[in-house]
């Protein structure tokens, strides 16, 4: 066991060692991964963990408006997508073969946190750029990752609607499914002001799909269970919407609570005159990671990490959104607008 | 037992028999054949020692899978816990590969959980007589609730040179399935092994005429559980690190690679290698449909066509006949 361990740690040392001699002549300026032998216009490779759900098509939508944008900046000629299926080890393989067919970038949402990390690197080891947003690996071999920051989206949530309920009160919390990083995130975001507020208690929490059915169908379950709720922090705007529904089947009174900026739940707050507060992630990550990608093949440098702020919605400004519904899917998430001047500043921020 | 003596003295036997179990799975190879040769020419670099082994390494854990799902399904039984073993096996390897067990400890204790919980599964499913489809229903929310009891949330690690080992520019995944290509090969050879296929043909008889029947079943459980958490910790080592939810995917990919290889339901009919060609083809496929450049819907279609074409070819030639 010792030796092995010897051998691991050494063999460690050294790695670190190349790494560093590495890092240390490559160009200043430019990006990770990035070496500078690849020339515009480049292929774009988009590694989706799974293209069925609304926010996805959504997400891909607006990949597919930069990737056009870009065409005719003569940056970009191809747009290679591929759908895992939900699979992490699909997703995997799909990577390998945008490695083996040689794309110049790489923008992914990651199926696992875990999981791609090595396949990424290697993509990174031949000059790849790297973008991933949305669902993140715990890697640092990628020239950048994009995300709103899950754990600022729990804490604010809880914050909401403890401030909603007066500070005590009986709440449900609705999670996404278990064991999944988002999920996971947003909830332990949460839990600093929960245990701030003791006089808040938790009656159950639930983990399903972000999808409305299957949230409906666990909080009306909840209802027969619990007769009095006075809040619903929940964690996802199809979560909310299917809540509200449950709530409105059953016909007891809506109670505060929290979502996101899926149509069908900003239809049912106005509707229903909710006390509510939402969030969201924006479907123009895809946009800004396709953006950043080029940018970084461009030789401009990008930060490793760039965070989006999250965009609040609350009684003030809903009107605004649900102005343009129309333009969005009825089952889809109604985004903050967004041009190249706001991507020009994210990426300015250090 | 006196099957295999005869079999080696007269090596023509053998061979006939080898091709007759062929016949079935023929045209499966026919396609799987055509698929590598369109693969090769889409993806010249399949032909690099790094190439070549980073193809068999999206293939292995499927591979494995495959067999562990058409082994029970050759006794008769299915396993719907398949998926949630791999990702069980996979955080074993995770969380304990890099503490104070090491390599070899972690190993075998990724070993001994697939062997108990196969067992387990085995003796449940055999001994007490309840439908398999129903234990291992149920056996896949207790075994993939306990992976995430042992690792809520995609982390652990593997020690990096086991990763780059097996996982990383040398054909080690390959090695490996043909050692365990063989292994069952000579497994069919013991008293246990001949009793599968019998066991799952015709029970009774088997049972009337002496065979082992219940502990052939039970063996095959565990050995399917063997299998299953092996793949788990391939997958770890190929991603360096351990994820909850991973091996989901697998229990019906298992499934659709053993139909795929002609495996019945029933029990007693079909091949490993059909198995073997059928998960070969699933993964093929991905890759291939990715180097013709089909959009994700093409590829959905496309691939339910596919699996529809390779179970359908045999079906035509038997109503011609």
């Amino acid at each position: 066991m010792k030796k092995s361990s010897f051998f691991a740690s050494a063999s460690a040392l050294c790695l670190g060692l190349v790494l560093a001699v590495g890092v240390a002549s490559q160009a200043d300026a430019a990006a990770k991964c990035i070496k500078g032998d690849r020339k515009a216009p480049y292929t774009i490779g988009w590694a989706n963990i799974y293209s069925v759900p609304t926010w996805m098509k959504q997400t891909q939508g607006t990949i597919e408006a930069e990737v056009e944008a870009l065409k005719k900046q003569g940056l970009v000629d191809k747009l290679v997508v591929t759908d895992a299926q939900g699979d992490a080890n699909v997703q995997i393989q799909q990577i390998q073969s945008m490695i083996d067919s040689n794309v110049d970038a790489i923008i992914l949402i990651a199926g696992s946190s875990t999981a791609p990390a090595r396949v990424i690197a290697d993509a990174c080891a031949k000059g790849i750029a790297i973008i991933n947003f949305d669902s993140l690996v715990d890697t640092d071999q990628v020239t950048a990752k994009v995300n709103t920051d899950s754990s600022q989206w729990g804490d604010q949530a809880a914050k909401f609607l403890i401030d909603a309920i007066g500070g005590k009160g009986k709440i449900l919390i609705l999670n996404g499914p278990a064991g999944v990083s988002v999920s996971d995130d947003r909830r332990k975001g949460a839990d600093a002001e929960l245990k701030a507020h003791p006089d808040v208690k938790i009656l159950a929490e639930t983990n399903t799909p972000y999808n409305v059915a299957p949230a409906q169908e666990a909080v009306t379950s909840l209802l027969f269970a619990n007769p009095e709720i006075d809040g619903i922090l929940s964690l996802g705007g199809a979560l909310s919407a299917g809540a509200v529904l449950a709530l409105d089947k059953q016909g007891r009174d809506q109670v505060p609570i929290t979502g996101e900026n899926a149509r069908q739940f900003l239809e049912l707050w106005k509707e229903k005159g909710l006390k509510s507060w939402a969030t969201m992630q924006p479907n123009w990550l895809g946009a800004f990671a396709t953006y950043t990608a080029v940018q970084a093949l461009e030789g401009k440098d990008v930060p490793a990490f760039v965070k989006i702020p999250l965009p609040v919605i609350d009684n003030s400004n809903i009107d605004q959104y649900l102005a343009r519904a129309k333009d969005f899917p009825a089952d889809g998430y109604i985004y903050s607008p967004y041009d190249e001047e706001l991507f020009k500043k994210l990426l300015a921020q250090k | 037992m006196s099957i295999i003596p005869y079999a080696r003295a007269d090596g023509a036997l053998y061979w006939q028999v080898q091709a007759r179990r062929n016949i079935g799975v023929r045209s499966l190879f026919l396609v799987v054949l055509a698929f590598l040769i369109a693969y090769a020419v889409l993806f010249p670099g399949l032909f690099t020692v790094s190439g070549f082994a980073k193809f068999t390494q999206s293939w292995f854990p499927l591979a494995l899978v495959a067999m562990a799902q058409a082994i029970l399904m050759l006794t008769g039984g299915i396993s719907l816990a398949i998926g949630a073993t791999v990702s069980l096996g996979a955080v074993i390897a995770a969380t304990t590969m890099g503490g104070p067990l090491g390599i070899a400890g972690g190993a075998a204790a990724v070993a001994l959980a697939g062997l108990g919980i196969g067992a387990a599964t085995g003796f449940i499913v055999v001994r007490l007589r309840l439908p398999a489809i129903v234990v291992t229903l149920a056996g896949s929310f207790i075994i993939g609730g306990a992976a995430l009891l042992i690792l809520p949330r995609p982390g652990g690690s593997i020690p990096a040179w086991l990763s780059d080992l097996l996982a990383g520019d040398t054909p080690a995944a390959f090695v490996l399935l043909v050692v365990v290509v063989l292994l069952w090969k000579l497994y069919l050879a013991t008293p246990l092994g001949l009793s599968l296929y019998a066991a799952g043909e015709n029970p009774v008889g088997a049972y009337r005429s002496g065979v082992p029947v219940d502990a052939a079943r039970v063996a095959a459980y565990a050995i399917s559980g063997l299998l299953s958490t092996g793949a788990g910790l391939f997958v770890a080592a190929q991603t360096g690190s351990g994820d909850p939810v991973i091996g989901t995917a697998f229990t019906l990919n298992s499934i659709a690679a053993a139909v795929l290889g002609g495996i019945g339901f029933l029990g007693g009919q079909g091949t490993m290698r059909g198995a073997l060609a059928g998960s070969l083809l699933l993964s093929l496929m991905i890759s291939v449909m990715f180097f013709l450049g089909f959009t994700p819907v093409a590829q959905y279609v496309a691939q339910g066509l596919i699996i529809i074409g390779a179970v359908a070819i045999p079906q035509f030639r038997k109503v011609q006949q």
